[in-house]
């Protein structure tokens, strides 16, 4: 039964039977990476992939041959030869008596709690826990304490994991969290006064809390876990581009949530971003592609129009007044909509791309990962704005800048930018001037054209971030019914304008970067996998 | 003349004609008229018995101090087949989850009494309950305070002394 020990494969790799799995792994692999390689999940709480493992929920405690009791997979490396069985008889039985003093102070409020359905006593306990608890004894009740910023703490649900404080010690490293008493008494909190309002990245401690002890009150009883829809995207708070999950539901956004990526963020996103999600909601979306009545000026009146007609006469006018246009993009604009730019002005003749961005004055970063931080550039796509030549303009509350732009007879372009710091009636002096926006623009009300675009959201595409990684976000949200994405109306006006027949696809958008950028050259949509691509990297390849 | 074409006698028209079964029936009538035993229901003067198990509208269930029973949890939603239950939580003053918005569409609504079922505070029934007419569509979707003031009886949903029917 045993099995055989053989030689090393190479150096530094250790060759084990999981479960009657043979798997070969890095020296120094804990066991339980090593059963989720071999595709075990051994059950935990306390243990965390990125913060330290104090091997006391004694939940993961597996049976290797030889030793003479049962030994936490959360801290035991692997050995050579090893023989390890999760799923053992003696195994399973501890697994089961740990879950059930787990319950025996535990509320069961899963109707009310937050963590309901994405909860990890919930799913242990319903795979291999008792199905009736046998303690008689009444339930300690701690009640909710408010821990400041956006978590609360219902300390009945708490299993004494630690991972919060954990994080708060080895990630933020600001410990303001901790555990008082002992025991039975064991219950987490803050020191005296403090609260989490002074931390930066507390969200995270919502989401490894394996149970709802810590829960968001932001998203306090909204929505059900299980009726949230989850979609792979980008944060778009910052340049930094934490990979994030969107969840989603009734067309809305609900929350951010972190999604793990070991070359950006690894598990954490911070709590500027996290907040940042209440714009994609906002209603004033523009409804209807409209152009200004020219029949009769001064009357303003804007009829709705199709987009077929709209964007040939909006084509022939571009052709006929454009020598050079200025384009005022927004910084959330993806590659595709600049790379549709940018198509566009060469197919005009030319013009120049500018852009303003809020900037903040100071980085957050989070000591325990390094490079990760909340970079100074609050907005998603600056690198992309940067390696395809626009230019920054306005000062760093994302204002001003544009004084120079509206001569007569120029031809202005606005993408995405709403222009809140700009008076009524902007750039009226221009010969042309076009608006695609997602929300309506105060500023941009009398302009000549006013297209429907989605959000990032309500469309797929690609980021530039941290430093140039190129990284793909998907459709979350339905957008308006008329409403396209930007890149689509632009390369449907150069089609028109230059007579060309390129597709309506993301894919073919953006393969034109390539056509227009060094930088990404030789990569292709599909190439970008779920986790990003360096860009610097790809033209190392080549 | 196609081949196939058979041609049937007409019957007589002693066999043909109605009286017979006109006779027939007022003989039944007659029958029922003599006979002592009433069966019709004299609704709606008198109040028809419903069934304890009939499930008919529904019903939300109240604490004494006026609040609803549902502590919005999302179960009743979730099980419902017809989805007909639009639930929207909260919280309310005292830190309590609770539905904002709890409507349930009585068209869409199959009346399978999951709901009440999977309810976990007994909060949501459906009820003894058959007349729901109303002079518009609308009426039949039900808020949260209608279904707080319906009054009828709730449903049992199984005999509380075999409750696995056995």
């Amino acid at each position: 039964m045993a099995k055989k020990r053989q030689p090393p494969v190479e150096k530094a790799s250790v060759q084990l039977l999981v479960n009657d799995v043979e798997i070969t792994v890095p020296e120094g692999t804990t066991l339980l990476e090593a059963a989720k390689e071999a595709g075990t999940e051994v059950p935990h709480y306390c243990y965390h992939p990125e913060l330290s493992s104090p091997a006391q929920c004694r939940l993961c405690l597996v049976e290797v041959e030889g030793a003479p009791k049962l030994v936490p997979s959360c801290t035991t490396t692997v050995a050579e030869g090893q023989v390890v069985k999760t799923d053992s008889e003696s195994a399973t039985k501890m697994r089961q008596g740990v879950l059930e003093f787990y319950l025996v102070n535990h509320p069961l409020d899963c109707p009310i709690c937050d963590q309901s359905g994405e909860c990890d006593l919930q799913d242990f306990v319903f795979s291999e826990g008792r199905k009736h608890g046998r303690s008689k004894a009444a339930k300690r009740v701690i009640g909710r304490d408010d821990f400041g910023g956006d978590i609360l703490f219902y300390g009945d649900r708490c299993v004494m994991c630690t991972r919060c404080v954990r994080f708060m010690e080895e990630m933020e490293q600001k410990p303001i969290l901790t555990v008082v008493e002992r025991g039975n008494r064991a219950v987490i909190d803050t020191f005296f006064e403090q609260g989490l309002e002074e931390a930066e990245w507390a969200g995270n401690v919502v989401d490894i809390c394996p149970v709802g002890a810590l829960v968001s009150k932001d998203f306090l009883y909204k929505a059900r876990a299980w009726d949230l829809e989850h979609t792979p995207s980008i944060c778009p708070n910052c340049s930094m581009g934490c990979n994030i999950e969107i969840h989603t539901r009734d067309n809305l956004v609900q929350r951010f949530k972190p999604r793990k990526n070991i070359e950006v963020n690894g598990s954490w996103i911070c709590d500027y971003g996290r907040g940042g999600y209440e714009w994609l909601n906002q209603g004033g979306r523009i409804e209807k592609p409209t152009m200004k009545d020219t029949h009769e000026p001064g009357n303003g009146t804007q009829e709705p129009f199709g987009w077929e007609d709209l964007l040939r006469g909006l084509g022939a006018r571009l052709k006929e007044s454009a020598e050079s246009v200025d384009v005022i993009a927004s910084p959330v604009s993806s590659n595709e909509d600049l790379g549709a730019v940018l198509g566009l002005l060469k197919a005009l003749g030319g013009g120049k791309i500018l852009y303003r961005c809020p900037t903040s004055a100071e980085e957050v970063k989070l000591p325990g990962k390094e490079g990760l931080r909340r970079t100074n550039q609050l907005a998603p796509n600056v690198d992309g704005l940067k390696i395809l030549g626009a230019v920054n303009v306005g000062d760093g509350s994302g204002a001003g800048g544009l004084e120079d732009i509206g001569a007569s007879n120029s031809t202005v372009l606005v993408l995405g930018d709403r222009l809140e710091d700009q008076k009524d009636g902007f750039a009226e002096n221009a010969g042309l001037l076009v608006y695609l926006g997602s929300h309506a623009s105060q500023a941009l009300s009398q302009a000549d054209y006013i297209l429907p675009i989605t959000t990032y959201v309500e469309q797929e595409g690609t980021f530039v971030s941290s430093g140039g990684r190129v990284q793909r976000f998907s459709k979350g949200l339905e957008g308006p019914h008329a409403a396209r994405p930007a890149w689509s109306i632009l390369n449907e006006l150069t089609n028109i304008i230059s007579g060309s027949s390129d597709g309506d696809n993301v894919e073919e958008a953006f393969q034109k970067l390539s056509r227009i950028s060094d930088a990404f050259t030789g990569l292709s949509y599909e190439d970008i996998g779920p986790e990003g691509v360096q860009l610097d990297a790809v033209a190392k390849k080549d | 003349m196609p081949i196939s074409t058979k041609i049937m006698e007409r019957p007589e028209a002693v066999e043909t004609s109605y009286l017979r079964a006109a006779l027939k029936g007022m003989k039944i009538t007659l029958k029922h008229m003599l006979n002592p035993k009433k069966v019709t229901q004299q609704y709606p003067e008198v109040e028809t018995r419903l069934h304890p198990r009939w499930r008919g509208t529904h019903r939300m269930e109240v604490h004494a101090d006026g609040r609803p029973k549902c502590v919005a949890c999302g179960l009743c939603p979730t099980v419902c087949p017809a989805n007909c239950i639009r639930l929207v939580g909260g919280e309310d003053d005292q830190g309590n989850r609770y539905p904002v918005v709890y409507e349930i569409d009585e068209f869409r609504c199959i009346f399978c009494g999951m709901c009440q079922e999977v309810c976990p505070v007994e909060a949501i029934h459906v009820g003894q309950d058959f007349e729901n007419a109303e002079y518009t569509r609308e009426r039949f979707v039900y808020d949260l305070d209608r279904l707080m003031n319906q009054d009828h009886p709730t449903t049992l949903l199984w005999d509380p002394a075999d409750p696995l029917s056995e």
